[in-house]
């Protein structure tokens, strides 16, 4: 993914994690992600990604979700886990990057 | 012990397909295919399977029970535990991603329109760290 931030991406990661989890995770991975603490789902719910009671102690998740937006805020490529195993392989996803419209 | 062979096989190849689907999940084309780990388990059954017909024998009902309860709890996983229920959601190619405001790791607040014009980007929705 960090060949992403090299392309001149910015990758958003969204999640309920609390900002300071996610910036722990961010430094874990020396990810160039802007992590966003969607902390009561209302995001992932308006756009239809929520898996309710997913997590692990039955408390709701979001559907894991890949989404490539060209620079005008069009989805262009989207990929969304019918399992919670399934995560988006980052060849895919720097391919969709690589074709967006210039 | 060496008549036992089958048994041994089916038995290493359950464990193989565990071990090497952990240590691997970080390798996209493995943990994209869970199925695999399953395959692994059916032929693990159907080798030790195929001993305890020629040979009733403890080894060889072991392997068999072994495999069968893996490729059991493994397809439940797979199949019933990991599934998430289609829901619908509101994004379509060729379509605008609705905006949104949320605030980042420092607390600051980032809107989706903020980079519209700017630059092309990946949205993650991910399940969390917990």
């Amino acid at each position: 993914m960090t060949e992403l931030g090299d392309q001149g991406v910015q990758i958003i990661a969204i999640s309920p994690d609390p900002n300071e989890k996610s910036q722990e995770l961010a430094q874990k991975l020396r990810a160039r992600y802007r992590f966003l603490a969607d902390r009561d789902l209302a995001v992932t719910r308006r756009y239809g990604l929520l898996h309710a009671h997913g997590g692990h102690k039955g408390q709701d998740v979001a559907r894991p979700t890949t989404i490539v937006l060209d620079r005008h805020g069009i989805v262009r490529w989207l990929q969304l886990a019918d399992s919670i195993q399934i995560r988006p392989d980052p060849t895919d996803v720097a391919r969709a990057v690589r074709q967006l419209p210039q | 012990m060496i008549r036992y062979w089958p048994a041994l096989v089916s038995v290493l190849l359950s464990v193989a397909a565990i071990a090497g689907y952990t240590t691997l999940l970080r390798v996209p084309s493995i943990r994209n295919h869970p199925e695999l780990y399953l395959v692994a388990f059916a032929v693990a059954a159907v080798i030790a399977g195929a001993a305890t017909w020629r040979a009733a024998r403890w080894p060889n009902f072991v392997a068999l029970a072994l495999s069968a309860v893996l490729l059991i709890l493994g397809g439940y996983f797979n199949f019933v535990l990991a599934k998430i229920p289609p829901a619908s959601s509101v994004l379509r190619v060729g379509e605008p991603a609705p905006d949104f405001t949320l605030p980042d790791a420092s607390g600051a607040p980032v809107s989706l329109a903020s980079f519209r014009e700017r630059t092309p980007v990946v949205l993650v929705f991910y399940r969390g760290a917990w």
